[in-house]
């Protein structure tokens, strides 16, 4: 009834309707629920059908000033944009999508409605892909450039999945995971092109070691460390795959999937200053 | 109704707390340390975020006594190797597959929590422990290979256990009957992404494995290992699968029995590549010439029988699927196939469905077990031996064991814990994601 998926690798929550925004991946939907939803309660909207573009949405995130659903959709490599309340086959409002756009594996989305800036995080193995933040104008449509890129060896990005950004102060948090996956899987010749001796990364031991990043979404630009991070021994978390944030309490919070749990980081000089324990 | 939400939604409320010892020289080192830390601190229920003397937290020991725990108001550590204020790590096992083997009186369960498979004796377990069980063995550890697992299998003949890694590492792992501990699998074999069960048919030598994303099926080898491709897969827009899971073999009667939730995108939309990296191989491939109208859509859970020899892009012979059937996202199947009867672990509503083997179409179950004295919640694996069911729940620290021929709001004959009476789990199945609900000051986990 839920119409929710076991792989579900984005969520967004709209504070001010209350409403929770999950993608399927595997059945080409985004799904919204009310705040309060428990148990195998139904969607109150779906998005799904030919007319919305969705093809393997993987995350998502709300305007909540402009009211628009943004999803990100590495099936099809674009960014595709609906009314907030958009429901069924909708059509999207606008799509980022083409080559100039450097979209390829998009697995991160966020959208800052103050400084008009949305910033995608992509990956991709193909030769001149890019992986890192990408950041283009909120309203951008079409086969666009992205307006800043934040990638390269200085940055610490060797792959990433989801984001979170703050609107009060700009700061963009990424979930930098760092890890390999496996090579694509042809099921006629597995591994095509492998030499047949090679070991393939073990889930115990998939690469460098991840963190959570923080970056400026109007002054990050090119190949630039994080202004903050969260990594190392002492932190608990290995391959990062997803990030959030409580700002009222200065929290920073990573789901890790080598420990399969949730650990809550307190960093409250990175937040307004509202945020409890901030100077 | 509540268990699909629970799995796929964890609304993280109560936080157990722990703290990880810093400076651990290797990644398996502070794996050890971290699950130790959450063995020790477990049974610490937090009552965030109201603070006394300055900590932001306190505890609840198990003997009720509040403590205070150290936690900082703030920490800023230079370098970002700070402590987590807060961690949510179950330190038990979470039971996912099952398979019995019969003549050696050994049951098997896949561990997804805590990354391990575990041994017992098929008999352990009682209907009123409350103690943990203690395993035979349990393998476990940095060179396993053992990771997001799903579905097991286990030969009797050969004496290999054989585990599938659903996520992220796409592998399957083979062990000798006696291996425990941290070992290196006797056997590897690379298998397609989103891999969920395994049907092992001990005639035949092979193996069959569900996939979810290409919404199919494929057979292998049983001595398979490393790049070796499968000797034939059933999968395309005939089948009808849509995000299949569960899988059988029953060799008895020539047919593979498969669980499917319900999700479903066409096959112009998939590759044989990862979902990783799907899109980027069909353009490569396709030069962009895709199907543009070619989306996703619901259809209802089902469970689909196919032909024993099927392979390429066939109709299911039988189907059972709609309303009266009450299949609702169904994850282990299984086939008595002395009695004809489909078993299946219907996670949707928290039930066991017994339906007969050849049953087709929007009927109803023989026999359903669900209610509150089944203590069935979030069933996983389901397996059929020696006149019992077998079940393995992931929504508490339990496999459950009924008679044959149980039905209704009953109690298991016998309970075999990973934990004591009373820990709850945290649900977590391979989280990639999390928001935070400013309303309710919780914590929104999709698995």
């Amino acid at each position: 009834m839920t119409h929710l998926s076991r792989t579900t690798h984005g969520i967004a929550y709209d504070s001010t309707n209350d409403e929770i925004v999950a993608p399927n991946p595997l059945a080409a939907a985004v799904v919204i629920f009310r705040g309060g939803a428990t148990g195998e309660e139904a969607p109150i909207r779906t998005l799904q059908g030919a007319r919305t573009g969705l093809s393997r949405p993987e995350t998502v995130a709300v305007d909540e000033k402009n009211n628009e659903i943004f999803v990100g959709d590495p099936g099809d490599r674009r960014v595709l944009v609906y009314k907030r309340d958009a429901d069924g086959d909708a059509k999207p409002l606008r799509t980022i999508q083409g080559p100039k756009t450097k979209l390829l594996q998009v697995v991160g989305i966020a959208v800052d409605p103050i400084r008009d800036v949305l910033v995608v995080s992509t990956y991709s193995r193909l030769p001149g892909g890019v992986t890192g933040l990408l950041m283009f104008g909120r309203t951008d449509e079409g086969d666009v450039a992205p307006k800043r890129v934040i990638a390269g060896p200085k940055s610490g990005i060797t792959r990433l999945r989801q984001i979170g950004l703050d609107p009060e102060t700009g700061k963009i948090y990424a979930a930098v995971i760092n890890n390999e996956y496996l090579p694509p899987y042809d099921i006629d010749k597995p591994r095509r092109g492998l030499d047949p001796n090679v070991d393939l990364p073990s889930p115990w031991n998939t690469g460098s070691e991840g963190f959570i990043g923080v970056w400026d979404d109007e002054k990050d630009d090119g190949d630039v460390p994080p202004r903050s991070l969260i990594k190392g021994r002492s932190t608990g978390i290995v391959h990062p795959a997803g990030v959030t944030f409580n700002a009222r309490d200065g929290e920073v919070i990573a789901p890790d999937a080598v420990w399969n749990g949730l650990f809550t980081f307190l960093k409250p000089e990175l937040f307004g200053r509202n945020a409890k324990g901030s100077q | 109704m509540r268990r699909r939400v629970l799995l796929t939604l964890a609304t993280v409320v109560g936080l157990s707390i722990v703290t990880i010892p810093s400076g651990a020289p290797s990644l398996e080192e502070m794996f050890v340390a971290t699950t130790q830390a959450a063995e020790e601190a477990e049974g610490a229920l937090c009552l965030m975020p109201e603070a006394n003397d300055g900590a932001r937290g306190s505890s609840r020991a198990d003997d009720g006594q509040a403590t205070q725990i150290a936690i900082p108001t703030r920490s800023d550590a230079e370098g970002g190797d700070l402590p987590p204020v807060r961690m949510v790590v179950d330190p038990y096992p979470s039971f996912n597959g099952v398979v019995v083997d019969s003549a050696s009186d050994l049951v098997m369960m896949s561990d997804t929590n805590r990354k391990s498979l575990l041994i017992y004796d098929r008999t352990a377990g009682s209907a009123t422990s409350k103690q943990a069980a203690n395993p035979k063995q349990q393998i476990m550890g940095p060179d396993t290979g053992v990771g997001f697992v799903a579905g097991v299998a286990m030969d009797p003949v050969h004496r290999e256990l054989f585990t599938v890694n659903n996520d992220v590492e796409d592998r399957l792992v083979v062990f000798d009957y006696d291996a425990r501990g941290n070992v290196a699998p006797k056997r590897l074999l690379y298998v397609p992404h989103q891999s969920w069960g395994i049907a092992f048919a001990p005639k035949r030598d092979v193996m069959a494995l569900s996939v979810q994303t290409p919404n199919m099926y494929v057979v292998f080898k049983r001595e398979a290992k490393k790049f070796d491709a499968p000797i034939r897969s059933v999968r395309g827009p005939k089948t009808a699968m849509a995000d299949p899971h569960g899988i059988y073999f029953d060799e008895t009667h020539n047919e593979v029995v498969v669980g499917n939730h319900g999700n479903f995108r066409p096959g112009e939309l998939i590759t044989s590549y990862t979902a990783y990296d799907a899109r980027e191989s069909r353009q490569e491939r396709t030069g962009d010439a895709f199907d543009e109208s070619a989306r996703g859509r619901f259809v209802p859970s089902s469970i689909t029988i196919y032909d024993g020899d099927a392979s390429g892009d066939v109709a299911p012979l039988r189907t059972i699927q709609g309303p009266t059937s009450q299949v609702d996202w169904p994850m282990g199947v299984a086939v008595d196939e002395v009695n004809n009867e489909i078993v299946v672990a219907n996670n949707g509503d928290n039930s066991i469905l017994v339906f007969p083997r050849t049953a087709n179409g929007d009927v109803q179950p023989k026999r359903a077990i669900r209610g509150a004295l089944t203590g069935i919640k979030g069933p996983m694996g389901v397996a059929v031996a020696k006149d019992e069911i077998w079940v393995a729940n992931f929504g508490d620290h339990t496999a459950l064991v009924f008679p044959r021929l149980a039905g209704g709001n009953v109690a298991p004959r016998r309970i075999l814990r990973n934990a004591p009476a009373g820990k709850e789990t945290s649900g977590f199945g391979n989280p990639y994601a999390v928001a935070y609900d400013t309303k309710r000051r919780e914590v929104l986990v999709p698995n």
